[in-house]
Formats: structure tokens, C-alpha cells, sequence
């Protein structure tokens, strides 16, 4: 992929103040993690949602695996994994540093690898849906996963399962510090991906099967062959993220936390749709309006949130029907690159 | 490009807004001992959630009307930043965060459930602020080590086992066959775990152990086992939505079952809600308004049920008792800690060992409350319909006598 020199300042200077982040904003560090976390989300919900046009309600389910996968995995390298989830996790192992940053590693890997592995399995019968059926199968994927799990002794099930506490290294913010850079370099990978692969031909065959599959299909397309890697691609990133995030919260439950898809199952969706599904910035964008929206506000309207966050999914739906990005696209189009030729618009608003 | 233009002028707005909102607070600000609280406001435990905030902001008023916490010879008075966690953990470890971090709040109340609690207490722990909670009752919390945690309440093991003690003493001492339904979280489950242990115990056979979903809506299939199985007691925990279900399906398909052991029954008023239906039932409870205890602020048990109810037009489940309870036991420490170092704090904490209207509150090591038992009431029901909760065990707070067993739906 080329990069144009523009862009590059560009990038360059997102990464300096994304690393630059934590330390001006020391208090934030949480907040930035999750934003991380949501941007990650909302990016790879859009290869499915915005540029394939399958609206996925279950790319919560990686993110729920990678999830417990992660914790599982460093618990279980060093301890046995039913004594320490046992009784809603009575017994205390502790983790040495250099176990906890190991677990962590391996436990990373394994939480990215198997969440791809089952969408390029499950993806075959599933990805053969379209539209509504699509939809609501893979939102009964998530909340199937969600109640499965809750039965399974060995993840902890109702009880729900303490990941291990970070270790005692360096200052109190080592923890934040860690949790917001492994984040912030889970997004950076994601987003040299995502955009590696906006610009070959995989894309254009995405947007086909938006557009009209059957025609892609006549053109000799093997559809099935690019949705389910395209679901394995957002499958991959969604149980990094989900990996990354039960360690930052220290505390899994089934359907609150790992499998939850009224939350961020919602959420990733939303966000994408604020921001402008089907591109490449929109995503980001939507993210982070919208984690700010939530910590700027949500405190302050107590019990009402939910209200406010209808509110904000109605100004949306009316207002950005083609959310911010598309927003700024009709309103600028020259900035987008795109000629605009004066006489025919008039004459079509005269036309009208 | 010129949407570079647009991206950049868009990251600095959200710096900007960023920056801006970075507003500390200190946790002692002027006369104020500034408390964190994240509560269920909404969500699966909001009923509940606003139990505990009732009760927090009663404890508020009644201690700085009379005269407030007195620290290094000054006075000062108590105030709570409070922060809707949702019903869930992930947020509830999110908020603590924020206020501690941003906020900078020093001292934390507790959230409502032990999930919540279980996802607040790592946070508080790494930075060392004290919390005493009143509404997480998991035994897993107890034997993590935690140093500053204090919980004023039994733990969840503990609900329900006197009910099988009770069950089996009833039998003449012979074992009984019990049916269990729980909700899948971790409290709901530990009390499950405090029954499995009294069932080992006194030698009884589970006939039916029933996982239930959360935000327990249905749970007629269990029912509708316990009706072939025909157990000597059935046990149901589920919160507050679980003990509405269990009465209203079991009252709709006439079950009949010698012993209902349960737990929130005053939470969710069944008394109230139910009327007749609910009667004979027998609920678990960490506080009674006819319990003796005293102290200064509330006097006892039945004054607090009388302010209370005048306050928030109801009467006052054991969630809003305990709740109160926690802001007296921070205002004891404080006051003999006479500072507002969080190690000194923390000591003083430990060392509590005093009587307020909800109990005696004393620290074991791993926090937990280890000087107040539970209680178990019966719902009781006179000719009228009018229904209330009695006290049937321990015997020594007893106020009736436990009917048992309960007669069938025929008879009724």
C-alpha cells in the first residue's frame, strides 16, 4: 500500500499522541484503554456491518472468547485451572511478574487464534444467511454463548471468574500504563490491517457482496470463500480486544461482561454507524464521540442514561442517517476528493 | 487529501474535551468527607440498587444533623459522589476507577451484589482505599486477601443454611430431601454453596439442583419437577426478581412443598406485592426491625423502620439497614482513627468492634462481618390478608413460632 505524505504526518502524529496519551492524561488511562478497546471493535464490526453489508449482532461471541480464553490460559499455565475459579475463586495463587506477563503473551495468542479459528468453522453455515436472518442468528450466537458459558464449573460460571490481579511492578500506574499500551498497539495492528486490506481487491469484493451478491457470485466471485475470511479477520481482533479487556476490568461474568451483547454488542454496532459504516475513518471517529459522549454525560443524567442513549440513536438515525463521515462527505464532498459539477446539481434541484 | 484537515481538527476538539474535563476533587474538601459510590441505578439490580443509595443517604442526613464526624478536634460532615454502574461489573470496575483516579476520592462506599463488589474491590485494593460495603456477600471475597475491604453483613454461605438445620430439627432430626433453584451469579450461587454445605452436613439428599438464568422471569420448569419430586423443602435465591417469580408461579401451579426457603423476600415486599400467596414463606435476612440492637443515631431496629418509612414511603428491607450501617462503622473508624491517612483509616477499621441498630460489626481478617448472625422470618398472615414478617429463627430473636408444614394449596 502507498502512503501519501499527508497521511503520513497524519498517522505519525496520531502514534505520537497515542503514545504521548497516558502521560497527559494520567488520570484517563482507563478510559483510553477502552476507547482502544471500542475503536478496535467498531473497525472490525465494519468490515461485516458497513463494507460486506451483514449486519453481525455476534462478533461479541470472539470478543467473549478471547475473553475467557486469555484468563483461562494464564491461569492454566501456571495453576490448576478448577481450583482457582472453584467456589467463585476462594483459593488465591499469586502470579509472579514474570508469570503474569508470560500468561499474558500466550494467553493473548491463544485468545486471537481460536476465535478465528471457530468463525472460519462456524462461519460456512452462518455467513449463508442474508439480511434479517443473518442478523438475528448471529444475535442468538452471542446470547447463546453468554448462557452456555454461565454453566461451564470450570470458567467460573455464575460465580463469574477473578482474572489475576497485576503484579506488584514499578509505580501504581504501571497497571493502567500497561493495560493502555497493549491496547493502543492491539489498535495500531488492527488499523495497519484493516487498511491493508481496504486497499486491495478483498475490499471491492466486499462491497460487491453489498451491493448485490448474486451478480458478484455470477461474476465468478466465490463469495463464501471472502465472507468467511472477512469474518475470520474481525473474529481475530475482536478476541485480542476481548483478551485485553478482561484483564483491564479483572472480573468476568458471563453475560455482563465477557458475552454481552446488549452492551457492547449494541455498542460496536452503533458506534459504526455514528461514525459512517462502510469507511474507513468513520469507525474511529463514531468510537470516540461516543466513548466521550458516554464518560462526559452518562454520570450526570444517573438512572437516565439509557433515555439520553435513545436520544442519541434517534439524532442519529434522523440527522447522520449516513453517520458523521458520510455527514461531512455530502456537506464537503471536494475534500473527499469528489467533483462536484455545479450546473447538474441545479439542474436537478430545479428538476425537483 | 483535505480530510486530513477535517480528522486533525476533529482530534484536537476531542482533546480539548478532554482536557477540560479534568476537574479533581480532593476527598476532603473544606468540612466535607467526600465518599465514592457506584450504585444500580439501572439495570437487573436497580430495585435494590436504590435500596442501598436510600440507605446510604439516610445515614448521611441523620449523622450531619447530629453533629457530624469529628476528626483532629473539627468537625465535618459526610457527602457521596454517586455514579450509576448499570447492574454491571465491567462498569462498576470502570467508575471505581474514575473515582478514584479522577474524582479522587479516598474512601468508598460498596456497590449492590457480590458481582459488583467482586469487580470494585481488585480496584480499591491496588490503590489502597478503604471500602466498607454492605451489599456483597460472596465468600470468595473474603479469603482473597484483601486488606481493605470491610463488609458489615454475613456472608452469602450463611443465608440458608439454618433453613436445612430447621428442615432436618423438624423431620426429628431424620434427613430430608431438599429441591434447589438458584440464579446463575455469584451470589445467588454462594448461597447455594452454604446449602450443599448443610445438606452434607446433616446427612440430606438433593433431589433437584437447578441452574436458573439471570433477571429470573420463569421458572416454572423447575416447578413443575418439584411437583413429581414432592422435596421436603425447596430453596429459591435468585435476588429480588427471583423471589417474585418463585411466589407468583408457585402460587399459579399450586406446588406444594413443606418448607419455601428464600432469600430478598422483604426486598422485593412480598408481603406487599403477594399478599396470601406469600405466606409461610421463610426468608433469609441480615436484619429485622424487632431485633434488639441499639446505638445513638437510629436508636434501634423499629425507630429505623418508622424514620425510614416516613422518609421513602416504605418500609425498610435489610439492603437500606445494612447500608446505613456502613456509613456508622466509617464515621466510628474515622473518629478513632482521628485522621484521614487510608492506612490509619484502614487500621481503625480493622479494630472496629461496636453495636449499631442493624447489629454487632466486627472485622475478621478477611473482612467479613463475624458478630451478627443471620435471621430467618416467616411471612405470617392474619384473617384479614394483612401480612407480615416474623421472626422464627434464632431462637433467641424469635417473635413467632416457624409453621411448619406449610399446608397444601387446598387448604388454603
Amino acid at each position: 500500500m502507498s502512503i501519501s505524505r499527508n497521511n503520513l504526518i497524519l498517522y505519525i502524529g496520531i502514534l505520537i499522541f497515542g503514545i504521548a496519551a497516558p502521560f497527559l492524561f494520567p488520570a484517563f488511562k482507563v478510559q483510553l484503554s477502552i476507547l482502544c478497546v471500542l475503536i478496535v471493535l467498531a473497525t472490525t464490526w465494519n468490515i461485516q456491518g458497513g463494507e460486506m453489508g451483514y449486519n453481525s449482532f455476534g462478533n461479541i461471541l470472539f470478543y467473549g472468547l478471547g475473553m475467557y480464553l486469555c484468563a483461562s490460559v494464564q491461569v492454566g499455565m501456571f495453576f490448576p485451572l478448577s481450583e482457582w475459579t472453584e467456589s467463585g475463586g476462594e483459593k488465591t495463587f499469586v502470579h509472579t511478574p514474570a508469570q503474569f506477563f508470560q500468561g499474558m503473551a500466550v494467553g493473548l495468542i491463544v485468545a486471537a487464534v481460536v476465535p478465528t479459528i471457530v468463525a472460519g468453522l462456524i462461519g460456512y453455515s452462518i455467513l449463508g444467511l442474508r439480511g434479517h436472518y443473518f442478523a438475528i442468528c448471529t444475535l442468538g450466537l452471542g446470547v447463546a454463548a453468554g448462557e452456555i458459558s454461565g454453566g461451564i464449573e470450570i470458567i467460573g460460571a455464575g460465580q463469574g471468574f477473578t482474572t489475576p490481579p497485576f503484579p506488584d511492578v514499578g509505580s501504581l500506574d504501571s497497571r493502567g500504563e500497561f493495560f493502555y499500551f497493549l491496547s493502543f498497539f492491539v489498535l495500531v495492528l488492527t488499523f495497519i490491517a484493516v487498511r491493508g486490506i481496504y486497499s486491495t481487491r478483498f475490499k471491492l469484493i466486499l462491497n460487491a457482496i453489498r451491493d448485490n451478491e448474486d451478480k458478484a457470485e455470477a461474476m465468478g466471485i466465490e463469495t463464501m470463500k471472502y465472507k468467511i475470511v472477512g469474518w475470520m479477520i474481525s473474529a481475530f481482533f475482536c478476541g485480542l480486544a476481548g483478551g485485553i479487556m478482561g484483564g483491564l476490568v479483572g472480573y468476568i461474568d458471563s453475560t455482563d461482561v465477557a458475552f454481552d451483547g446488549r452492551e457492547m454488542g449494541v455498542f460496536m454496532v452503533l458506534m459504526a454507524i455514528l461514525g459512517g459504516k462502510g469507511t474507513l475513518w468513520g469507525p474511529i471517529i463514531g468510537a470516540t464521540v461516543f466513548h466521550i459522549f458516554k464518560e462526559g454525560f452518562w454520570t450526570f443524567f444517573l438512572g437516565w442514561q439509557y433515555v439520553a442513549l435513545g436520544v442519541l440513536i434517534v439524532v442519529i438515525v434522523i440527522y447522520f442517517p449516513e453517520g458523521i463521515m458520510g455527514w461531512l462527505r455530502e456537506k464537503y464532498p471536494e475534500r473527499f476528493g469528489e467533483v462536484v459539477d455545479e450546473k447538474d446539481r441545479k439542474a436537478q434541484v430545479e428538476l425537483k | 487529501m483535505k480530510i486530513n484537515k477535517i480528522i486533525i481538527s476533529f482530534i484536537s476538539a476531542a482533546v480539548i474535551l478532554l482536557s477540560t474535563s479534568v476537574v479533581s476533587f480532593a476527598k476532603v474538601v473544606g468540612d466535607k468527607i467526600v465518599l465514592g459510590a457506584a450504585i444500580s441505578l439501572t439495570g437487573k439490580y436497580s430495585s435494590n440498587g436504590v435500596h442501598t443509595q436510600n440507605g446510604y443517604n439516610m445515614a448521611v442526613d441523620r449523622i450531619n444533623s447530629m453533629g457530624g464526624v469529628k476528626v483532629g478536634g473539627k468537625t465535618y460532615k459526610f457527602d457521596i459522589i454517586y455514579y450509576d454502574d448499570e447492574s454491571n461489573p465491567k462498569r462498576a470496575a470502570q467508575l471505581a476507577e474514575r473515582l478514584i483516579s479522577q474524582d479522587g476520592v479516598e474512601f468508598m462506599l460498596g456497590p449492590y451484589s457480590s458481582g459488583l463488589t467482586k469487580a470494585i474491590a481488585p480496584v480499591t485494593e491496588k490503590y489502597g482505599v478503604p471500602m466498607v460495603e454492605a451489599n456483597g456477600a460472596s465468600r470468595s471475597l473474603f479469603t482473597k486477601g484483601y486488606k481493605y475491604l470491610f463488609a458489615v453483613l454475613a456472608p452469602a454461605n450463611l443465608y440458608l443454611d439454618v433453613a436445612i438445620d430447621l428442615a432436618v430439627e423438624k423431620n426429628n432430626g431424620k434427613p430430608v430431601t431438599v429441591a434447589m433453584a438458584f440464579e446463575q451469579d455469584a451470589f445467588s450461587q454462594d448461597v447455594r454453596l452454604g446449602v450443599l454445605d448443610a445438606i452434607k452436613r446433616t446427612g440430606s439428599k438433593k433431589v433437584i439442583d437447578d441452574k436458573l438464568p439471570k433477571e429470573l422471569n420463569d421458572m416454572a420448569a423447575t416447578l413443575v419437577k418439584v411437583k413429581q419430586m414432592k422435596p421436603d423443602v425447596l430453596v429459591v435465591s435468585g435476588h429480588t426478581k427471583g423471589a417474585l417469580t418463585a411466589i407468583r408461579q408457585i402460587s399459579e401451579m399450586k406446588v406444594d412443598v413443606p418448607m419455601l426457603a428464600m432469600t430478598h423476600c422483604d426486598a422485593a415486599k412480598l408481603s406487599k406485592q403477594h399478599g396470601k400467596n406469600s405466606q409461610y414463606a421463610l426468608c433469609a435476612s441480615q436484619w429485622h426491625k424487632t431485633l434488639t440492637y441499639k446505638d445513638n443515631f437510629f436508636k434501634d431496629g423499629m425507630t429505623y423502620d418508622a424514620d425510614f418509612t416516613k422518609e421513602f414511603g416504605y418500609a425498610p428491607p435489610y439492603q437500606a439497614a445494612e447500608s446505613s450501617a456502613a456509613l456508622l462503622v466509617f464515621k466510628d473508624a474515622f473518629e478513632r482513627a482521628n485522621s484521614f491517612d487510608q492506612k490509619k483509616v484502614r487500621d481503625a477499621l480493622a479494630a472496629t468492634n461496636m453495636q449499631t441498630f442493624y447489629g454487632n460489626i466486627k472485622f475478621a481478617e478477611g473482612g467479613q462481618n463475624v458478630d451478627k448472625p443471620m435471621v430467618l422470618f416467616q411471612v405470617m398472615c392474619d384473617d384479614g390478608g394483612k401480612c407480615e414478617n416474623k421472626v422464627v429463627a434464632p431462637t433467641k430473636w424469635a417473635s413467632a413460632k416457624l409453621i411448619h408444614p406449610i399446608p397444601s394449596w387446598s387448604q388454603r
